[in-house]
């Protein structure tokens, strides 16, 4: 099928609309038909076991993949016809870290800054400041590749935000890290909203999804399962616990498959 | 927001590559050690031949003191100086280390033993064939098993026996015509003197130092370009990149532009080697040098960028690139002449960009060619360049979103 030629929509009151929205891989469909709308300003909690898809989601959304149909919007801008606008627009923390580790902090920060066009002293005094706002000023002029992991996703963070960008998406950002960078990250979380970012994140910690989100999305085998606020959720399904009814929605067994196409950013490729 | 111009994000992109490899300290020495290292090798094993010069009975030789056995068989008087003269030329120009064996089988197990590499027999009739006015026989064996030394030892007997026997021809005219003939004249009525294609190159290296200096440049780009990307995107940097607002194209500029830079330190350094250690000099101008190197570099680059477009990862795109670059080496006409291949190998040849970078840059090198005679050599690479590029920018974009 072909994909239609989607108009410039006007500001909508959404900053992610899509509809339809699929990507096969081969014979394996990875997003079925997923319609998403995500307001301005929220906090989008996607949610889903893994191999969801929403991963997929998120690379499609950030122009990183292209759909085989449907349409997606961010910011009123096809993803596929308007992805020079789309990227202007957005922040991507993914699954790997979106950094140097043979060049320090503020090298990251300046080099990943410069392809927005940023003016250089502009950037360097906005690289500073979120340095100092993730308390990591002492080691700007460290290099990366020795940073914990917690360190690492503080700068990998603020790298995504360093122009501005009107929506965020961060995929399973507190994945692997300490509980006080965890509760750090979150926090981080929180200030972005406070400025204004939309922010789409996906997480396995249903507490963190809980805490943080406005709205929740649950989807599995590429499908949405079901969308709201995690209160209307929990009403609805007279538990208190997000875990159960993540659980039963997605069901109980253990998500084993092996699929023929590897995808070469999948967690478990070689780094 | 202000757009970044593709060309500053290019240049941005390139210079964070080099900062990488600047910082990868090992990385960095290894970088630096291979070309210096292939140098080396291929200078010792083409090592600068002195000039043989038939007048003053001089041998030129790029061995010296090589193990021979002399098996003489023959105990008349003409054998006897003809042996001697033969171990005499031999040790003067340290051609052969010779000693004397008493019988051909006990020396024939000296060359499978591996302690000499051949044998002269003077056999027992060669006085008395001498004596009677009978052209006489040397029997030579030589040790097969290593074709260069063989070949070499083979010429050097046969050139030490000419000497000896222009030496008995002078005797033998001088005796017959009393002094009336020149006997040169009678012997070697035309002679050959060679005047060398440039002046004062004694060193064969010389010619194929531009040809290494072309396969190490271009081969490590190649190379350089498909790992460079893919282990950006295994990485997730490449994420980075192709989620920011900049066109494709001047992430495939960036990294052109550092793994020329690359080629270009290690082209220079190899260049530099073989002109302390071993002589080579130039003789064309840096500039159309210059020029040849980068156009070599691009043309092989889009090549790079297609195989990692169609490689799902870092280590096949590794063994695709290994695939091209090693029959390049045989084919392209730097180790071997291309002519010496069969026709449709001379066509893959051909094909491949490598061939028209060397040709020209040896062409500069050495016989300090003008940019237009290297013309037809810098079109084609133009052409590759463009065509290449035409296939790969399209296919990287693709790729990246698969």
């Amino acid at each position: 099928m072909t994909l239609q030629r989607a108009d410039l929509a006007p500001l909508s009151e959404y900053a992610i609309e899509t509809h339809g929205l699929t990507k096969k891989f081969g014979s394996f469909t990875a997003v079925d038909h997923v319609d998403l709308a995500v307001r301005r300003g929220e906090i989008y909690g996607f949610l889903g076991p893994n191999g969801a898809g929403k991963s997929t989601v998120i690379r499609m959304l950030c122009t990183l993949l292209i759909p085989t149909e449907g349409t997606a919007r961010v910011d009123g801008y096809d993803v596929v016809y308007h992805a020079g606008e789309v990227r202007e627009r957005i922040g991507l923390v993914s699954e790997k870290m979106i950094m140097y580790p043979r060049l320090t902090a503020l090298e990251n920060l300046m080099f990943f800054g410069s392809l927005y066009g940023i003016d250089r002293a502009a950037l360097r005094r906005k690289s500073e400041e979120l340095l100092e706002m993730v308390k990591l000023t002492p080691f700007k002029d460290k290099l990366v590749g020795g940073f914990s992991s917690g360190m690492r996703q503080r700068v990998n963070v603020i790298r995504a935000v360093l122009h501005d960008p009107d929506i965020l998406f961060l995929d399973e950002p507190t994945t692997g890290l300490d509980p006080q960078s965890t509760r750090f990250v979150r926090d981080l979380v929180k200030d972005l909203k406070q400025r204004g970012h939309t922010i789409v994140l996906t997480t396995h910690i249903m507490e963190e999804a809980d805490e943080l989100s406005d709205r929740i999305c649950i989807i599995d085998h590429g499908k949405v399962m079901t969308i709201d606020t995690p209160q209307a959720l929990k009403d609805k399904y007279k538990t208190n616990s997000l875990l159960d009814i993540f659980l039963e929605l997605t069901g109980r067994e253990l998500r084993d498959s092996a699929n023929a196409h590897i995808s070469l950013r999948s967690p478990m490729g070689r780094t | 927001m202000a757009k970044a111009s593709a060309w500053a994000v290019a240049v941005g992109i390139a210079r964070r590559d080099l900062l990488d490899l600047w910082r990868a300290k090992m990385l960095l020495f290894f970088f630096i050690l291979m070309p210096l290292l292939l140098m080396t090798m291929f200078g010792f094993i083409y090592p600068p031949v002195p000039k043989s010069n038939p007048s003053t009975g001089n041998i030129g030789t790029a061995f010296s003191n090589l193990p021979v056995a002399l098996v003489q068989m023959d105990d008349g008087q003409t054998a006897n100086s003809v042996a001697a003269q033969f171990i005499q030329i031999s040790a003067q120009q340290g051609l052969f280390k010779i000693s004397e064996i008493a019988s051909y089988p006990a020396a024939r197990d000296q060359i499978v033993e591996g302690n000499i590499k051949g044998i002269i027999i003077i056999p027992q009739s060669f006085s008395d064939a001498i004596a009677a006015g009978q052209p006489a026989t040397i029997q030579v064996t030589v040790d097969e098993t290593n074709p260069t030394i063989a070949s070499v030892v083979q010429s050097e007997i046969s050139a030490v026996f000419g000497i000896i026997g222009s030496d008995m021809s002078t005797q033998s005219i001088n005796n017959i015509s009393g002094g009336k003939v020149n006997p040169a004249f009678i012997i070697q009525p035309i002679s050959i003197t060679k005047i060398p294609l440039i002046t004062g190159v004694s060193s064969s290296f010389q010619f194929l130092a531009p040809g290494f200096m072309a396969l190490t440049v271009i081969t490590g780009s190649l190379q350089g370009v498909a790992s460079a990307i893919s282990r950006e995107r295994e990485q997730g940097t490449m994420d980075g990149l192709l989620a920011s607002p900049i066109p494709h194209v001047s992430i495939i500029l960036g990294k052109v532009a550092a793994q020329t830079v690359r080629g270009l330190i290690q082209g220079f350094l190899i260049l530099g080697l073989s002109m302390l250690l071993f002589g080579v000099q130039i003789y064309g101008s840096p500039i159309i040098m210059f020029i040849v190197m980068v156009l070599g570099t691009a043309s092989f680059v889009g090549v790079g960028i297609i195989m990692t477009a169609v490689a799902p990862d870092q280590e096949t795109a590794q063994m695709m690139t290994m695939l091209l670059q090693f029959p390049m080496m045989f084919i392209s006409g730097i180790l071997f002449p291309i002519d010496q291949l069969p026709g449709w190998l001379q066509y893959i040849g051909k094909a491949l960009p490598l061939y028209y970078a060397a040709d020209a840059l040896r062409k500069v090198i050495i016989l300090n060619a003008s940019l237009a005679a290297i013309m037809p050599d810098v079109l084609i690479l133009i052409v590759y360049t463009f065509l290449t590029m035409t296939v790969a920018i399209p296919l990287f974009d693709k790729a990246m979103r698969r």
